[in-house]
């Protein structure tokens, strides 16, 4: 399988990862975009392995786990203090321990806890981009021969 | 050996050109393992090519 053809592919798993979510929605079923995604996901990991001319040597092995550390380092230091906001913010509300909310609004805090980890793995990917780019310039990635 | 590209080492060594173009630059020290079939694919020492 050819690079272009594998970027072809992870899009089209994107757009139907799409449709499996709003389908989840209008459903009210969780597991499937759920499954849905570890679906696609494994899928993409099968794809890529089966790339020809997708050549990783050590130095992109290098840059992939320098990025991957300071990703890392960075965000279980967002990850802690956020944790510690939400825990001030429980501590302080008013009537701590909360009362148990009424039956009819059981799922809508769920909700807003998937929302807060969508946004800390959003920032995780946009860490990991930012610095794999960084890492990539440092070693060369860019460079041209001069000649 | 004069028209020897960075392609051809490359797949040589099993590396990108990338990678022989940064070792060129001094943006990349290479690991031993790789060091070591530079050397010997030039049939010289790893002092030879490298030098701190």
């Amino acid at each position: 399988m050819k690079r272009t053809t594998f970027y072809i592919l992870a899009g089209i798993v994107g757009l139907l990862e799409v449709g499996a979510f709003w389908l989840s929605v209008e459903l009210h079923g969780p597991l499937l975009i759920i499954l849905a995604f570890i679906a696609g996901i494994t899928l993409l990991y099968l794809a890529r392995r089966k790339i020809h001319d997708l050549k990783e040597d050590e130095r992109a092995v290098l840059i992939n786990e320098k990025a991957a550390v300071r990703t890392f380092q960075v965000f279980w230091v967002v990850f802690f203090a956020i944790s510690l906001g939400d825990v001030v913010l429980g501590l302080g509300a008013p009537g701590f321990p909360r009362q148990p909310r009424p039956p009819n609004e059981g799922l809508v805090p769920l909700g807003h806890i998937g929302i807060v980890q969508l946004l800390l793995l959003f920032l995780m990917i946009i860490l990991y981009v930012g610095f794999r780019f960084y890492y990539a310039r440092q070693y060369g990635e860019w460079e041209t021969d001069e000649e | 050996m004069h028209d020897l590209t960075q392609e051809a080492l490359a797949n040589e060594l099993g590396v990108t050109r990338q990678t022989i173009l940064a070792i060129e630059k001094g943006k990349y020290d290479p690991s031993l393992d790789l060091a070591f079939k530079i050397a010997r694919y030039f049939g010289v020492t790893i002092e030879d090519v490298f030098s701190p």
